[in-house]
Formats: structure tokens, sequence, C-alpha cells
């Protein structure tokens, strides 16, 4: 009896000790596959540095200059829309933040990691940013999972629920409305499931649940074009405003960006009217051919938020006025609206590329991964596209 | 002789009058069988969550098309009301602004009944109107932003909403829950109820019965724009926002889950219950496409078969009871057998 109890006494001791060993073993083992996963994943850099776009552009561009930030005023909405200044909680979302719940890094690479992207809905620009995604994805072994709500608010609610059931190691969302992206976000940061929003703005609130948000600086880049547009304009004249979709950021940055900026740049333009038609081409040119009857020799200049199929109703507007003299410009680049520029129809369009727009979310996630300090905002650079250059991006994108 | 055909007819009219229930036990026993993930407490938990704004607007939704109307308006009708519901409640509270958002859907409602049941106009151009009305008045409204709330609290509402009591059950849930049966039981036992499936059936004979068919006309239109109101205000405080086309794809959506659920478009036969299995049964089948790592394309795709699938089959059935009208089988054997003889 005495002699069993010893032995099951050794035994346990011995168990205790070995199970100990194995346990200190195994760490040993999950530190040296995380050390070589994070050093296969680092050594990946420069051939995800090195990937092009479909237009021969580098793929992943991180924007250039430092872009300056104002202080923000005690209450922008009670400025008027034409101070720039009014925009700022739009346009530096993100510049001041109370990050809430942002799970650490595990620093263990890229490599082999789950993630699911969740875009805003189905379009030939969505095609080539999720082929830009999957690119960098593929160099870095990920395990990349794409899914579009086709536009609709509640199937993107529910794609990201069921997102969250799938545990993945990162969600990365376009979200649908801006108003609605602060919830979405709280929802997964509360499942503790790291996450980025890229594309298009969302309420600076949803920025606190976020890592970072990546994206064009629609702002930055319609401000540039209008300067452009002025110059084209002579500072003077009357402008109308073919609007994005009502609710995302572009329709307010792609219309009240050139609007707040000329009116301190150029006061002499005069804003005609604005309004968003949509995206089909023949809206657009009734809407063009009534502000043609309306204001005649008074429209000097357009500004559409999209340089396809907007762009197309434009020009075939104006063509059946047998107008040429309007200065038109809108945000780009589409195969249509280079084809534009390059007839010399579109004055200029902005360089928008939908591939970096995705593979700047993939590689964002993928430094997250490997232990890089990420900034609270990613920009892509800014570019506006002319005459002058737009050989230089065909073939298109999209 | 006459025994097996008589049993076998019995046995396909059961499963015709069921085939709600059996199409959503396949769907379910499918998914639960063979999508990854499906079959847990979060995920069924989510489908619930979804289904509840649709479920809430499909009740007047099946009750217009039981009395033989249509309402195009329920999307717009939403998102207005999301709006009101939201917007209004900086300065009136929650406690203010949802009753104010629901009688608004209820007199939205009011005046396309009006416009149907006493200007005697076609209820699909009258709520084609209606629903172009309200995105202008709802564009005029918020200038083209959408409305959020910047409150501190302004999450408190939605986690309210989304707290799970127990498994699969939330308070948004069990608000649905008791709407639908509040409303099944109204429509299928109550006279007023049943009434409204007269009006459908036969307006003409309902009004010989003594149905002042307009006021059940009106009364339909009412629930109709009530509950779209009702799944608008619960949607928006769940999201703690109202976007410009929240309501959109929702018309589609319970039109298919009504018709698919077995309520005619001609009227006067559906229930409330059976729409709600289909928009279950629907969002299962959506559910398990999405974890299958199938495309929203392949969801619109399947859902169109489905429908597609049911429309041909009301068609014959109501094509096989054309041809018989009129027909007496027994007498047609009574004379055979004369003739026999």
């Amino acid at each position: 009896m005495k002699k069993g109890l010893i032995f099951l006494m050794i035994l346990a001791v011995f168990a205790v000790v070995f199970t100990g060993c194995k346990k200190e073993e195994a760490k040993v083992v999950e530190k040296e596959a995380t050390t070589s996963n994070l050093g296969a994943s680092l050594a990946l850099e420069t051939e995800v540095m090195n990937l092009k776009a479909a237009d021969g552009q580098a793929l992943i561009k991180i924007g250039g200059t430092v872009r300056k930030v104002p202080a923000r005023p005690a209450d922008p909405s009670a400025l008027p829309e034409t101070d720039p200044l009014h925009w700022w909680d739009m346009e530096f979302a993100g510049e001041i933040t109370n990050k809430t719940n942002i799970p650490e890094s595990p620093a263990d690479g890229a490599i082999g990691k789950k993630v699911i992207m969740i875009v805003h809905g189905d379009h030939p620009w969505t095609t080539a940013c999720t082929n830009g995604a999957q690119k960098v994805a593929g160099v870095y072994g990920m395990d990349l999972k794409i899914q579009s709500p086709n536009w609709d608010l509640a199937v993107q609610n529910q794609m990201i629920d069921q997102a969250i059931n799938e545990n993945p190691d990162m969600i990365l969302l376009i979200p649908l409305d801006a108003k609605t992206a602060p919830q979405q976000a709280r929802k997964i940061n509360k499942a503790g499931v790291p996450l980025i929003l890229f594309n298009t703005l969302p309420d600076a609130a949803a920025m606190d649940y976020a890592i970072t948000w990546t994206g064009p600086d629609d702002f930055g880049q319609f401000r540039k074009l209008a300067r452009l547009w002025a110059d084209e304009l002579g500072g003077k004249g009357g402008v109308a405003y073919v609007q994005h979709a009502p609710g995302g950021s572009p329709y307010f940055a792609r219309c009240f960006g050139p609007v707040s900026e000329l009116a301190q740049y150029a006061p002499g333009i005069k804003v005609l009217d604005m309004q968003a038609p949509g995206f089909e081409a023949d809206k657009t040119m009734q809407l063009v051919s009534d502000w043609l009857t309306r204001f005649g020799d008074d429209l000097k200049g357009i500004c559409a938020a999209d340089d396809s199929a907007q762009s197309l109703g434009i020009f075939e507007a104006l063509k059946k006025a047998g107008r040429e003299d309007v200065v038109v410009i809108a945000a780009g680049n589409s195969k249509v609206g280079m084809d534009l520029v390059r007839e010399g129809k579109l004055h200029a369009i902005t360089y928008q590329t939908a591939e970096g727009d995705g593979a700047l979310a993939v590689k964002t996630a993928a430094d997250w991964f490997n232990g890089k300090e990420i900034e609270p905002i990613r920009n892509l650079p800014q570019h506006m596209i002319t005459i002058d250059d737009v050989e230089d991006f065909y073939p298109p994108q999209w | 002789m006459l025994n097996k055909p008589n049993s076998k007819k019995s046995l396909l009219v059961a499963i015709d009058r069921n085939r709600i229930f059996i199409l959503f036990t396949i769907v379910f026993l499918f998914m639960a069988l063979f999508a990854p993930r499906f079959f847990n407490v979060f995920n069924l938990t989510t489908i619930m969550r979804t289904s509840a704004m649709n479920a809430t607007v499909a009740i007047g939704f099946t009750v217009i098309l039981i009395i033989g109307q249509l309402d195009l308006s329920i999307g717009t009708i939403i998102t207005f009301t999301a709006i009101i519901g939201l917007g209004l409640k900086e300065y009136i509270g929650f406690g203010g602004s949802i009753p104010v958002a629901i009688i608004a859907g209820g007199l939205i409602g009011l005046i396309n009944g009006l416009l149907v049941a006493k200007a005697k106009i076609n209820s699909f151009i009258v709520t084609l109107g209606m629903m172009t009305a309200l995105q202008g008045a709802i564009y005029t409204f918020t200038g083209g932003n959408s409305v959020s709330l910047s409150t501190p609290d302004a999450f408190a509402v939605s986690d309210w909403l989304a707290l799970m009591i127990f498994p699969l059950v939330t308070p948004r849930v069990i608000i649905t829950l008791v709407l639908i049966a509040a409303s099944a039981i109204f429509m299928k036992r109550t006279r007023i109820g049943r009434n409204f499936y007269m009006v459908g059936g036969n307006r003409q004979t309902a009004w010989l019965a003594g149905i002042d068919t307009d006021k059940y006309t009106i009364a339909a239109f009412i629930m109709s724009g009530v509950t779209a109101g009702i799944g608008g205000v619960l949607f928006a405080m769940e999201s703690a926002a109202a976007t410009l086309n929240m309501g959109n794809s929702s018309l589609m959506y319970v039109i298919s889950a009504a018709i698919i659920g077995g309520t005619a478009m001609s009227g006067g036969k559906g229930g409330i219950f059976k729409t709600f299995v289909a928009i279950l049964m629907l969002d299962v089948l959506y559910n398990g496409i999405i974890l299958f790592g199938l495309g929203n394309e392949v969801k619109i795709f399947i859902a169109g078969i489905i429908l597609a699938s049911v429309v041909l089959y009301e068609a014959y059935v109501s094509y096989k009871h054309e041809k018989v009208i009129g027909q007496r089988p027994e007498l047609m054997k009574e004379l055979e057998v004369q003739n026999q003889a």
C-alpha cells in the first residue's frame, strides 16, 4: 500500500515535471515558429513593394507628402459650407481619435493569416480593388475572403456578423455609409477582431474602434483638382456639380471639397447648381441638358463625381447643345475617363488607383501582423491626370 | 377504389398547404449539416436579428396582398420613419420620436388607403407615386446626409436591442415575435381579421355580405404603414443611424417572402406566420450561401429561382383550378355508368 502510494507520488511528480517540460518545449517550438513566420513574412516586403498594378504603376503607393492638418474649430458645423473648416470632421476624420480596445499586434508574421474583406458593392472599380488586394495577399500567403453586400446596408451588417462568427485574424471593411460605420466598427471591436477601415471615409467615431483607415484623400485630391479647374476657367464663371450618391464621403468631398476650396482660391467662380442624378449616363445627360437650357452661356464648368457614366452623359449633352467651351473635371481614373482626357474633352481627372486601394489595405494588415507601427491614417498619393501624362496610366485598371 | 386517389390528393393538399414549413426544414437541415459554422448560437442569433426588420414590415404587407392590393412604398416608409425616429430624438427623446415616426408611417398608409379606396386609383400607381414623393421628402429633409446619434448614449438603445436574453432571443426578436403572433391571431381568429380575406377573395361578395370594403382597404394600408414604420425605427435604433436608402432592398425581399410563403397576389389567401417562416427560410439560405463563401450574385440567383418556381407553381395550380370550373366529374362518371347500363 505504502509502496503503491510512493510509486503514485513519484509518477505524479514525474508527470508534472514531464508536462512542464513539454509545455516549455511547446513554447520554444511556438516561439521558433513565430520568429520564423515573422522573418519569412518580413522577407516578402520587397516582393510586395515591387508588385505592379494593371496600369503599370506601382501597386503599393503610400501617400507622398504629409498633409497639413489645421486646428479643429470648436464647432465646425456652425461654419458656412463654403468654409473649408466646416468639413473638418469629415476631411480629417481619424486625426483626433480616442482609440478603444484596439488589440495588440501579435507580431508573428502575415503568412497564413485569415482575413475577411467586406466591400461596398459590385462595380468594375470594386473588381479592380479586390484584384489588387489579392495580389498582395497572394505574396504573403494570406487566406483572403472577399464579400460584397451589393450596396445593401442590412446585408453588410449581416456579413459583419458572419465574419465575426468565422473568427478571422482581421476584418477589412469599406463602410457603406459614413454614419452607420461607428456601430459596425464598434461591433467588430467588441468581438475582439482587429479591424482596418478603407476606401470611403467613415464618421470620425468609427476610427476609435479601428487600427487605422487607408484610402484616397478625396478632399485633398478635389481641392487640388479644383485649383486646376479654376486656373483653366480664368478664376471666374458659373459652375455646376454632378454629385456622388448621397450619404457617403465622396458625396461631400467631390462637391463641397471644390466648393469650399474655390470660395478661397477663386471667389469669382459661382455655384449655379448641384445635383445627384446617380450613375447612369442618360440621367446625367438629362440633368446637364436642363442646366444648359436654364443657365445657357453662364455655365462655364462642370465637376463630376464620376469619370465614367456621368462623364459620358455630360459630354453627350454638351455635344447635343454644340457647346465645346465648358470645362469639365471628374474623379477618375476609369478607361472611359482616361479616353475622354486623351481626346482632350475632360480637362483633368484624379488619379485614384482602385487596385492600389485594395492592395494598401491588405499591405497595412500585413504590416500590423508583422508588428510594425501603424499610423492612424494611411493615404494614397495625390495626383491629377491631364492630357500631358494620361498615357502613363494606360492600360486602365477598370 | 376511390379511397386511394383521395388520400393521395389529400396528402398533396397537405404538402401544398405546408410547403413553406417543408422548404424551411429542408434548407435549415441542409445548412446545419453542410454549411461551415452555421449551427452555433451566435450565427443563429444573427439570423433571427437579421429577420426582425423584414418580418415586422412583412406583417402589414401580407395584409395588403390578402386584400388584393400592392404597396410599393414600404421601402421608403422604412427610410422615412427611421430618419424621423432618429432625427427627432435630439429634440423630444426616443419617448416622443418613436411614436411620432410610427404615426407618420400610419398617416402615409392612410393617404395611400384613401387614394386607393375612395379615389379608386390603382394601388400600384398610388404607392409608386408615394414612394417617389417620399424619396424627395427624405433628400429635402436630410440634405443628402444620413442621420446618426451623436450623443454619448448613442449606442445604449442599440446595445439593449441586441442584448441576448437567452440563446437566439434578443429584445428586438421578442418585439418582432410578439407583433407577428398578435397579428397572425388577429387575422385568423377574429371576425374582423377574416373579413380582410373576404375582401381580397371577392370584393363584390364581401360588399354584398355587408362588409365596408373601403374601410378594410384603408385599414390594410394603415397597417402596412405602421409596421413599415416600426421596422424602420427598430433598424435605425439598432444601427444608431439611418441612411437614405436603408429600406430600398426590403420591398423585393418582403414581396418574395410573402409569395413564397403562400400569399396570393390576387388576394384572399395567405398568412402572416407563413410569410415570417418564408423570411426565416430566405435568411437561413442567404446566411448559408455566405458561409459557403459564395457571392451575393449566387444569393440573388438562388432567390430568383425559388421565387420563379413558386410563381410558376401557383400559375399551374390556378390553371388547373380554372380548367375544372363548371365541370362536375362525379356527374360525368354517373352519366358514363348510366350509358353503360
